[in-house]
């Protein structure tokens, strides 16, 4: 096992409720601005699903001392690169610059911070209404098993719960939207007290962290920030969901949901681990059986399962399991359910042993990039309240034992608490009717 | 509220350089190693002068199946064993072709840079290509293939290729094969590809991370000691675009609610003069965020989630393409702003602002896309695959630096060929074909999508 680094990071808070975490990293002369603000999809109102993402495109379209095209236009002009992202629990938004252009970056985040309202207009929001329509086309709509996502969501979530709606929303709420919409939400969520400002790189903290005063001090806090909806939800969903979806597919292929305790949890540590021994990598229980063995599934580089990253009162662990050519779902399905349920008999620390070396390195590899290492410390700033559980968060999954996998696979992997959605083909008359 | 209006100055730069790096001849095998000091991951791997570009006409797709072969059964391991032993180093393998190379390897924890060395060596050398190991192999990629060309940028992709490219000549396909292609791939076709040219001398060794502590001559001779299979002499492929002149194909797909468009022509290898100057020009094409065309497309008229244009240069050739996927209603307006960004960048070239931006992008982002080590390895096997000399990313970042406007409009106006450009659409012909008839696009041809 290699020895694991401790990543130095010193943290602030300025008057206006920023808070600042600064981490130092030399070995190349580039620095991580990362900004998240602790609004997702999960604070849409009804009739706004959607919102949020769409709102985060509105972000890249000027503000107070930023024209139109410019925000992109400066940060590629400074050598660097640039993106933003929503999901349910947050939005996003980050630079990687040159470390000479630190201040560009912090200029630019604080400038759509305290100024966006300036340069919102219905043009921009009918502009970015239709990329975004043509983003879920692109990612959904026109692709074949494209609506999984949405679907799963949907089938995992019960209805009212902020999860059952996936992040993307639905093109009558995205056409639903309004200007007004967009102020509102902006002027609710978008402020220096309810966001994170991480930066890790080649920079000198006191320097740094004076650049952010300069920049962003000004901007006046928000407060009184409305409660989100309840998250509030049973453990388990207590019964199998099932739903056969015919559609336009090369081969048939299922997702499978379980409900799941939340990020930042013991059972989510050990469900992490399990996924590991289960599912991750080529030495995997499944990969043997299902791949190498039987030839039921397609192999993938991916996880065969994974949990995700939620804390809405439960997450879920996914399996993506597209059939090879010519097998039955059927058998794919009870294959895979065979192989969970062996995991009732233990495990051995060979297995044990493997998933946590595969662990650690993509721990390593993800937090190797000053990007990567920015984002995760403000993922555990913002969903769980305490950056330095960077440092942490290895540890205690290494600390999973064998007896903890076994338990949380028989509390988690259940029959009753699972979503089973599954893609098959149409035969090609239904194609045509259906054309 | 009070915000700061007056933009910041930059400070001043850290000098930057690739990463120092050293060749060395080991046991009769080539060595590239850079030192990256302070990174707790390494990477151990072999770059082979065995890609899609020398693969047997009509046997496109082995060069893949040849290196997704050597992780699936070795004399000492099955596949699985052989996955679980890199696993438990905590090491992921890694194995696949491009048109010039076939690359494999593992990212590992320093201290396990030998034993991953020795895992390495044990595929390539004694990977067994048996028959059931074979089958599986060639079985998972046709499915796999079926799986991708569902997708609408796949099958795009394969139809470009096809409608640039002539019958039987190099590139006539997308680099993994096609359908027809890996129908007629027999198991020996694996195996002779493997054995014409996998070999020592068509190999080199490339390490990159904290060397501080690793014997370098140690990692080499664990991987070619008593490797001794002799490559075959490659001739070089043969590269014949279609007949010039404008034409159409639509993949026809009832029902599509997005058109995948693809516009382009054949284009220049790697080793041209203009390389330098004709990317860049290319970059204010399609190549950034503001882009000509993702500004028109996606930012001015809402088209598509995004759009794109670049050429990709190989060793023997290649392609100049732009490429969005437009919603179904616009596909021949959306098509007509691509063309006519094309043109007008043939016509008029740069703006000496597009210019400024440009350079200072390309020449800026070296230090983020160089910070890791598996950037530095694959930048390393760019060094050997096209024989590039050892301060090849410092003198192109010199010459990113110094690319004229004349430079840039000589290599638009050289290499942007508007009257030769073809179009490929995946989408609901029903909605667009008849559009495209008269939109000046050339003769269309409407393919069913299953080919």
């Amino acid at each position: 096992m290699p020895t694991l680094p401790s990543y130095p990071f010193t943290t602030h808070r300025l008057d206006n409720g920023l808070q600042v975490l600064i981490s130092e990293d030399h070995l190349a002369p580039v620095v991580a601005v990362n900004i998240w603000y602790d609004v997702g999809s999960r604070h849409e109102s009804p009739g706004r699903t959607g919102f949020a993402h769409l709102f985060e495109h509105l972000m890249f379209q000027g503000s107070a001392n930023v024209a139109r095209g410019e925000h992109f236009a400066t940060v590629n002009a400074a050598g660097g690169t640039l993106n933003g992202t929503t999901w349910c629990d947050r939005t996003n938004y980050f630079e990687t610059v040159p470390s000479h252009h630190l201040a560009t970056a912090l200029w630019l985040e604080a400038d759509r911070m305290g100024g966006l309202l300036e340069a919102l207009d219905q043009d921009n929001l009918d502009n970015q209404r239709d990329v975004v329509k043509n983003e879920k086309r692109q990612t959904r709509d026109n692709q074949p098993y494209g609506s999984w996502l949405d679907q799963l969501h949907e089938l995992a979530f019960p209805a009212g719960h902020p999860y059952h709606h996936a992040t993307i929303g639905s093109m009558q709420d995205l056409d639903a939207a309004e200007l007004g919409d967009a102020r509102a939400f902006y002027e609710t969520w978008y402020a220096p007290d309810n966001a994170r400002l991480a930066i890790v790189g080649d920079v000198d903290p006191a320097e740094a962290l004076s650049l952010v005063e300069k920049y962003f001090g000004g901007i006046p806090a928000k407060g009184g920030f409305p409660t989100p909806p309840p998250t509030t939800i049973p453990p388990r969903i207590g019964r199998e969901i099932r739903k056969t979806v015919p559609d336009r597919v090369p081969v048939a292929r299922s997702f499978l949901a379980y409900r799941t305790a939340p990020f930042g949890t013991k059972e989510f540590d050990a469900i992490q681990v399990a996924c590991a021994v289960l599912g991750g990598g080529r030495g995997s229980r499944l990969y043997k059986s299902l791949v190498l063995d039987r030839q039921l599934l397609q192999p993938s580089d991916g996880m065969i399962v994974d949990s995700w990253p939620f804390i809405g009162g439960a997450t879920v662990t996914v399996a993506d399991l597209p059939a090879r050519e010519g097998v039955p779902i059927d058998s794919l399905e009870a294959a895979f359910h065979q192989e969970v349920a062996k995991i009732s008999e233990g495990i051995t620390d060979a297995e044990l042993e493997r998933a946590k070396a595969m662990l650690t390195s993509q721990w390593l590899h993800h937090l190797a990039s000053v990007d990567g290492r920015a984002d995760t410390f403000n993922q555990y700033a913002t969903l769980l309240g305490d950056p330095g559980l960077v440092n942490e968060a290895l540890p205690s999954v290494l600390a999973v034992t064998a007896a903890d996998v076994v338990a949380a696979v028989g509390q988690v992997m259940r029959h009753d608490n699972r979503v089973v959605l599954t893609f098959i083909p149409d035969s090609p008359d239904e194609q045509e009717a259906a054309a | 509220m009070t915000l700061i209006n007056q933009r910041p100055e930059a400070g001043e730069p850290r000098s930057w350089r690739f990463p120092a790096f050293e060749r060395r001849t080991v046991a009769g095998g080539q060595l590239l190693a850079a030192h990256l000091p302070g990174r707790p991951l390494a990477v151990t791997s072999l770059v082979i002068d065995a890609g899609a570009a020398l693969e047997p006409i009509g046997r496109e797709g082995v060069a893949e199946l040849v290196a997704r072969a050597f992780s699936e059964g070795t004399a000492a391991k099955d596949a699985y064993e052989f996955g679980v032993a890199a696993e438990r180093l905590g090491a992921t393998w890694r194995a696949s072709s491009d048109w010039d190379s076939l690359r494999l390897g593992l990212e590992v924890p320093v201290g396990e840079l030998a034993a991953a060395s020795e895992l390495m060596a044990e595929a390539v050398q004694t990977a067994t290509f048996d028959d059931d190991v074979l089958t599986r192999v060639l079985d998972e990629r046709i499915d796999e293939l079926s799986l991708e060309r569902s997708q609408p940028a796949s099958r795009g992709a394969e139809a470009f290729a096809a409608a640039v490219f002539a019958d039987g000549s190099r590139y006539d396909c997308p680099d993994g094969g096609d359908p027809s292609s890996l129908d007629r791939i027999e198991l020996a076709d694996i195996r002779a590809y493997r054995a014409a040219r996998v070999a020592r001398e068509t190999a080199t060794m490339v390490v990159v991370g904290d060397l501080e502590s690793v014997d370098l001559d140690e990692l080499g001779r664990l991987v070619f000691d008593g490797w001794d299979d002799k490559p075959d002499d490659a001739s070089p492929p043969v590269v014949s675009p279609r007949a010039p002149g404008r034409r159409v194909v639509v993949v026809d797909r009832p029902g599509s609610v997005q058109s995948l468009v693809l516009v382009g022509h054949d284009g220049p290898p790697r080793a041209i003069e203009d390389y330098v100057p004709m990317t860049t020009m290319s970059l204010v094409l399609g190549g950034m965020f503001s882009s000509r065309l993702n500004l028109k497309i996606r930012e001015e008229k809402g088209y598509a989630y995004g759009a794109f244009g670049s050429f990709d240069t190989r060793k023997h050739g290649g392609v100049f393409a732009a490429r969005a996927a437009v919603q179904s209603e616009v596909t021949v307006p959306a098509l007509l702003d691509m063309v006519g960004e094309v043109e007008r960048m043939r016509a008029d070239g740069l703006e000496p602002a597009e210019l400024a931006q440009a350079t200072a992008y390309r020449s800026g982002v070296f230090p983020i896309n160089f910070a890791g080590v598996m950037a530095v390895g694959a930048g390393l096997g760019d060094i050997i695959v096209h024989g590039f000399a050892d301060d090849h990313f410092d003198k192109l970042r010199e010459q990113v630096m110094n690319v004229t406007l004349d430079a840039a409009n000589a290599a638009a106006a050289a290499r942007l060929r508007p009257e030769d450009l073809v179009t490929v659409v995946v989408g609901d012909a029903s909605s667009c074909a008849k559009d495209l008839e008269g939109a000046g696009l050339g003769p269309v041809t409407v393919v069913p999508d299953q080919q």
